[in-house]
């Protein structure tokens, strides 16, 4: 019987042969392992979701207050958050502002993946927009917020506060937002302030050239269930 | 992103402080907001934000879970922005007579005096400050208004002094001693009708948008492996096509 691999040339042919096989196998697993974050959508949805109390009040007219939805809940700050369309689950940690103004973000360490509610915010359930953010992407990959590009109007949020109420959240609109036209006044305040409502915020719109994101997505939503 | 791309993190984690490129549409406009909690043990929650352009103010106000009625009729609520004080909102430790109820006086050192007082219409002064014809009434509002701001009450919000808060708490929740004691402000009306019942620091709503992210998914990810796997394939195929050619000869 003749060996399967005679002579020097017959090796060569074998080693480049392997070669070719774990080369084609690299390659495979390496474009398997490309990530991108979802791109969010522009506009999609209505920022300000029609209610009965929507209209505001011209002068100093005061109204008493319409509340079609869950009634509001006195202060306790978010201990945890799960988006289960998009496979969220995160704890919630507290975070406030940097000296120059802006908003901070979690830093390198134990919560540099995990949400962030801002604290000067209205704790989720209370009146007004509460704000929580989160990196799409930290130095070590995809971060919590990486899939947050995917959510529509009618994805559900859901909020834990330390008082062990759960609060249900849903999605009205999705925004992104270029960040030097960031819209502060819609995203930190909203026209109806008696609607507990819920931002998530995070990263969009990377550019290469600068190696920075030039966008925010921000995604609105309004209380919609509460539960002991 | 894996260890094959550790080269890039120092150059990623730079970046992440940096990422904010923009400040306010406007340099003239600043937004506040104050989240609205409860004192003295009233049930009620609210939230307030304050666009100012120069000493002009757009003011939305909205609580709910008030006291409802006061003899028979809606419930007066005083509102103002204080200011001067040191800029946060009193705790129980201010309450210096000890009936349980942190008074306007005793919460003065936290949050200051009378700035701008938030009434329905008319006046907005200091002098306004208990003129319960002017203010909201009812358990709950949604107060909206443009008015002009004092120039003491725009400086103590652009220094993180205004702090906005709501008056009236409901009898029932007093102690008795509270219940029978008059209001320090207006000798008239019992210490519950002016004692206050929610407040709130305003700060500056956040500028600009917000660094949430690094790039590191934004780019090629395992570039090793990839770079070694083409490698390989090339190296390879380069060998089989010259073995080819060599037998193509012999």
């Amino acid at each position: 019987m003749k060996p399967l691999v005679t002579g020097r040339r017959g090796w060569l042919t074998l080693v480049a042969l392997v070669a070719v096989a774990a080369g084609l196998a690299l390659v495979v697993v390496a474009v398997r392992a490309q990530v991108s974050a979802p791109q969010p959508p522009r506009s999609v949805g209505a920022v300000d979701a029609p209610s009965p109390s929507s209209t505001p009040a011209a002068g100093g007219r005061v109204k008493p207050t319409a509340r079609p939805g869950p009634r509001a809940l006195g202060p306790s700050a978010p201990r945890s958050i799960s988006i289960p369309a998009i496979g969220v689950r995160s704890v919630v940690n507290p975070i406030g502002l940097n000296t120059d103004g802006t908003l901070a973000v979690p830093q390198p360490g134990p919560h540099l993946d995990q949400a962030a509610w801002f604290e000067n915010s209205p704790t989720p359930g209370q009146p007004g927009p509460s704000v929580v953010e989160g990196h799409v992407d930290s130095d070590r990959g995809p971060s919590v917020f990486f899939e947050l590009g995917r959510l529509r109007p009618g994805n559900v949020i859901r909020i834990t506060r330390a008082d062990g109420v759960r609060v249900t959240f849903t999605v009205d609109a999705v925004r992104d937002y270029k960040k030097s036209r960031f819209p502060t006044d819609v995203v930190y305040g909203a026209k109806d302030l008696s609607r507990p409502e819920l931002r998530l915020i995070t990263c969009s719109q990377f550019d290469p050239a600068i190696r920075h994101h030039v966008g925010n997505a921000v995604i609105f939503a309004h209380l919609t269930a509460t539960r002991r | 992103m894996r260890t094959s791309l550790r080269l890039l993190v120092p150059i990623a984690a730079a970046a992440l402080p940096f990422a904010v490129l923009a400040g306010p549409a406007s340099a003239a406009t600043n937004s506040y907001q104050a989240t609205l909690n409860p004192l003295n043990h009233s049930t009620g929650t609210g939230m307030a934000t304050i666009t100012t352009n120069g000493n002009s103010a757009q003011v939305k106000v909205s609580w709910s879970g008030l006291a409802d009625q006061f003899s028979g009729g809606p419930y007066p609520h005083v509102q103002h922005i204080h200011i001067g004080g040191a800029g946060h909102c009193p705790t129980a430790a201010d309450d210096k007579n000890g009936d349980g109820v942190i008074s306007t006086t005793e919460g003065g050192p936290a949050y200051g005096g009378i700035g701008t007082t938030l009434s329905t219409k008319g006046d907005t002064s200091p002098k306004a400050g208990t003129d319960i014809k002017i203010a909201p009434s009812g358990g709950s509002t949604s107060y909206s208004r443009t008015i002009q701001l004092s120039a003491d009450t725009v400086s103590s919000l652009q220094n993180g002094t205004g702090v906005i808060v709501v008056h009236g708490l409901d009898p029932a929740t007093l102690s008795k001693k509270a219940q029978n004691e008059k209001s320090d402000l207006v000798p008239s009306l019992p210490l519950a009708a002016t004692s206050p019942a929610l407040c709130g620091t305003l700060s500056s709503m956040p500028s600009g948008g917000v660094a949430t992210g690094t790039g590191s998914t934004s780019g090629v990810e395992d570039l090793g492996t990839l770079a070694l796997g083409g490698g390989l394939l090339a190296l390879g195929g380069a060998a089989l096509v010259a073995r080819r050619r060599v037998a193509v000869k012999a």
